[in-house]
């Protein structure tokens, strides 16, 4: 079995790389958790590229608008197909932004419906336990964005697995910080990170 | 007027008067030859397509396929009816010349050529011979002519066209008897299953929605009903017996009119393929139902042709695209959302532009131009802009495709110069390319004033030169050597014969070196380099600067033994090559964020991952008897000088308490057994002090120095 890395999806709008510390950030959180093998350094990798298809997970976030180009609406369709997980997350916690909007109609577009993924899912419980579904972030509880908490993520289901995970909560702000960083903190925000590539690989 | 141009004129008028019934009848001929070509070509297009049904039914029966009827070969079929009516034309219409015409005449109503003489102009008779012209029975003529040239054509057109439409039903008649055929024949030996049960001649009416402009049609008996998804279906069939009929669609049940003999079921068709289940009595059917999607608009953005970035935001930019529907466009505009910010505040605003109502058309064209200063961006905002179109889809729509986007960003006054997105360093040659620049400047003033200048000032001066050109060459040395990842002063890795050998220290050759830069670079790595990317995204950076390296040597070594003149041509050319490192010096890697590699087993503490520590043995627990033996034996070492048996004896006793030391006890043994043979003993008596005190053997300090 090849090593799980990372990677970030690069799309050819907006500003795919507005998260920089994030991969290194969940590849540092997944060494100290699990046993995984782990690649030392995340992927970039096009949306419109075949090489997509070689990563089992995608990470995608930006804060600006977002329109595939029909190769990358395309690949992302073979991509799911071929049971891949891409995992959105809106950076700018806002569900009237620019980002939200049109990530959810390229999305619906090209795979299906966003919809509620309930807080009892496998999700939540398949390496750490959060009971209330999603952890929230400090910039929901700080009020920014659209000043909501919000209660579940959306999931777009391809037959009973998640294709697509998508996320207003901003966890690329959250989780956009240097590995090093972490041993300051009392609670590693990035364990959520930990059940999702985790459920990802072994739904 | 003249008299005589007067005179002219009347004969020619009477000319004309006598005339014009043979004109008549010639221009009756000629629309006689061309319903004969008319008819012509209906009756060999008729019997060409009744050809190629029959060509069409012998070749479906013997490859087995099915037969239909072949439509677009009816193209075919009018190829040979186009020659035969241009054929009857080309040769009848030349033919009908007034002087044949009435040698026609002349031929069914004989004038003795009074009309042949009078139609030739030639020879101006027409006026005397008009009163011998009268009588003659134009209609009759005409109508004979009529009936002989048209008659056959028009039987021939007319049975021909019978034969196209009896043909085609003929041909399909004999296809359902040899299908009757067949099932009669399976009929034997399967169970009852047969189209001509209670639920067979089934009708189904397909009325698509409104919306797509499509005209509702009928299939007969059908297997499967393929239509638009939210058509309306009526699917029906009489029944000779009194039985009713169920229709389930998938697990519900649908309602079934009954109204005498037949019957009737209504269906919306469904998103996805599905069955319909038919049951009237023990007899049942199944039909499948096979939605079409409507497709959604196609959309291709044709202008703006690429993203680009406005100095000012200002402008009109000029968009084009083109939309198509397969059944019918509503409306089309264009898109447009500007954001404004950076970091991690983003505003985004909205609107459409050009919003045209397309009612129903298939294809349209969509051409408007934004103007940027009417949406009130700033430096740093970003446009995006599409083209989208909707189709009429009222059922599950409406269907909306859109263009690809473009973007459109408006420059911020601190990236004028610059396409990178962060400001970056000058490029560390561009200060030695200035340095190259002024040394050979200098040099090529002392070879044009060196003619007139004493031999130790030339000397002088070009040494002088010599060491700005290897202090220039020694910083251009470790900008290779940064790059080779070496050691920046490690340009004493000279070539075998530089004249700088330094004794045994490691040489390079300049092979050697070109083969290190090309492995710092890339340039001579034959696969890609991965998504990681490489250190230094610059191409063969250090080719150029080796190169310019080597130009010094040689420009300081003509230098050093004042020769400027033999200096300038290396010179040029290293300052050339600094010249093409700058230039690959300027490429740098767009949104290239940084790249933090994790330590794996350090986030795991696991240690290091290279080296192997040394094993460390744990102490053991101190032995609270060890003192005490070694006392014992020391003792009996002493006693073996005065009382060697008493001396054996301690070590046997000492042997006995110590046998679970295995060692211990065995020197012990061997030291009593040889001071009772009366041997030397010292060798076991010493290993036996070694193994007695695990912690090593305590010397006494040395004694104090007691002088000679």
């Amino acid at each position: 079995m090849s090593r799980f890395v990372f990677a970030t999806a690069q799309y050819q709008s907006g500003n795919w790389d507005s998260a920089p510390l994030v991969p290194p950030n969940i590849i540092d959180t997944l060494a100290q958790y699990t046993s995984l093998d782990l690649a030392p350094v995340g992927a970039i990798v096009p949306l419109g590229s075949p090489s997509l298809l070689n990563f089992p997970f995608v990470f995608l976030t930006g804060h600006l608008p977002v329109r595939f180009t029909d190769q990358e609406r395309s690949m992302l369709q073979r991509f799911v197909e071929r049971g891949g997980f891409l995992f959105v997350d809106d950076h700018n916690h806002d569900i009237d932004g620019a980002f939200h909007k049109t990530a959810v109609e390229e999305i619906e577009r090209a795979i299906g419906p966003l919809r509620n993924l309930p807080n009892n899912h496998r999700l939540y419980n398949c390496f750490f336990e959060f009971p209330d579904g999603p952890p929230t972030t400090g910039h929901e509880l700080n009020g920014w964005g659209d000043n909501l908490v919000h209660e579940h993520l959306l999931a777009t289901m391809h037959g009973d697995r998640i294709a697509v995970l998508y996320s207003n909560k901003d966890y690329s702000s959250e989780w956009n910080f240097h590995p090093r960083t972490k041993r300051f903190l009392s609670v590693d925000p990035t364990r959520f990170a930990v059940n999702v590539i985790v459920h990802a690989l072994t739904r | 007027m003249s008299t005589q141009a007067t005179a002219r004129r009347t004969v020619v008028r009477d000319e004309q008067s006598v005339l014009a019934p043979l004109e008549r009848a010639r221009g009756s001929l000629r629309n006689v030859a061309i319903a004969r070509a008319f008819l012509l070509f209906v009756a060999v297009s008729a019997i060409a397509w009744v050809l190629v049904t029959i060509v069409t039914f012998l070749m479906s029966r013997s490859s087995e396929a099915g037969f239909t009827a072949p439509g677009p070969l009816l193209l075919l079929a009018l190829i040979p009816a186009l020659a035969v009516a241009a054929a009857s034309l080309s040769r009848e219409l030349p033919r009908l010349t007034r002087e044949r015409v009435a040698l026609w005449v002349e031929e069914h109503n004989p004038l003795d050529f009074a009309l042949v003489t009078a139609a030739d102009s030639r020879a101006g008779a027409a006026e005397r011979l008009g009163p011998r012209l009268t009588g003659i029975p134009w209609n009759d003529l005409l109508r004979q002519a009529a009936r002989r040239r048209l008659f056959r054509p028009a039987v021939a057109a007319l049975l021909g066209v019978a034969a196209a439409f009896l043909v085609p039903v003929a041909l399909t008649s004999i296809v359902t008897v040899s299908i009757a055929g067949v099932a009669g024949t399976s009929a034997m030996v399967e169970p009852v299953r047969p189209t001509s049960g209670p639920l067979a001649g089934i009708r189904a009416t397909v009325t698509p929605p409104a919306y797509s402009g499509v005209a509702a049609s009928t299939l007969n008996d059908p297997a499967s009903i393929a239509a638009l998804v939210g058509s309306r279906l009526v699917v029906g069939g009489r029944l000779s017996t009194e039985l009713d009929v169920s229709a389930l669609l998938g697990d519900r049940t649908l309602p079934v009119a009954m109204d005498g003999g037949s019957w009737t079921t209504r269906i919306t068709m469904p998103n996805a393929p599905a069955l319909v289940k038919l049951g009237a009595g023990d007899a049942e059917r199944m039909v499948l139902l096979l939605p079409q999607p409507d497709s959604v608009p196609v959309v291709v953005l044709s202008a703006a042709v690429a993203d680009t970035v406005l100095r000012e935001p200002r402008g009109m930019i000029q968009l084009e695209a083109n939309a198509r529907d397969d059944l019918g466009l509503a409306s089309a505009r264009w898109e447009w959302i500007v954001t404004t910010g950076g970091g991690e505040q983003f505003q985004a605003r909205s609107g459409t532009l050009g919003d045209v109502q397309l009612r129903g058309a298939r294809t349209a064209e969509l051409r408007n131009s934004l103007d940027v200063s009417s949406l009130s961006v700033i430096p740093g905002d970003v446009i995006h802009v599409r083209a989208t179109a909707t189709d009429r889809n009222n059922i599950g729509g409406p269907g909306v495709g859109t263009s690809e986007t473009r973007t459109i960003r408006i420059a911020r006054p601190d990236e004028y110069d610059s396409l990178t997105i962060e400001g970056v360093a000058p490029p560390p040659a561009d200060s030695a390319l200035l340095s190259q620049r002024m040394i050979l400047l200098r040099t090529e003033r002392l070879v044009a004033r060196m003619a007139r200048m004493q031999r130790q000032a030339v000397v002088d001066s070009s040494r002088s030169l010599a060491d700005d050109q290897a202090t220039l060459r020694r910083r251009v040395g470790r900008l290779v050597y940064q790059k080779l990842g070496e050691d920046e002063d490690a340009e004493h890795s000279h070539f075998p014969g530089d004249g700088h050998d330094h004794g045994e220290e490691q040489r390079l050759d300049p092979a050697d070196i070109l083969a290190r830069a090309d492995a710092a670079t890339g340039s001579g790595v034959p696969e890609v380099l991965d998504f990681e990317g490489d250190e230094t995204p610059v191409v063969a950076i250090n080719r150029p600067l080796l190169e310019a390296y080597n130009h010094m040597w040689d420009a300081g070594r003509a230098l050093e033994i004042a020769d400027p003149e033999g200096a300038v041509p290396p010179m040029r050319l290293a300052l050339e090559a600094i010249q093409r490192a700058r230039e690959a010096e300027r490429y740098y890697m767009r949104g290239r964020p940084p790249r933090v590699v994790v330590d794996i087993a350090a986030a795991r503490q696991e240690g290091k991952s290279t080296g192997t520590g040394s094993l460390r043995v744990p102490l053991g627990a101190d032995d609270p008897g060890a003192a005490a033996r070694v006392a014992r034996l020391e003792r009996a070492a002493i006693l073996a000088m005065r009382n060697p048996a008493a001396a054996a004896d301690s070590l046997i006793v000492l042997q006995l308490e110590v046998m679970s030391h295995g060692d211990l006890a065995a020197a012990l043994g061997e030291a009593s057994n040889l001071i009772r043979a009366g041997e030397s003993a010292g060798t076991a008596m010493a290993r036996a002090r070694r193994l007695a005190s695990p912690g090593g053997v305590r010397r006494s300090p040395l004694s104090a120095w007691r002088g000679w």
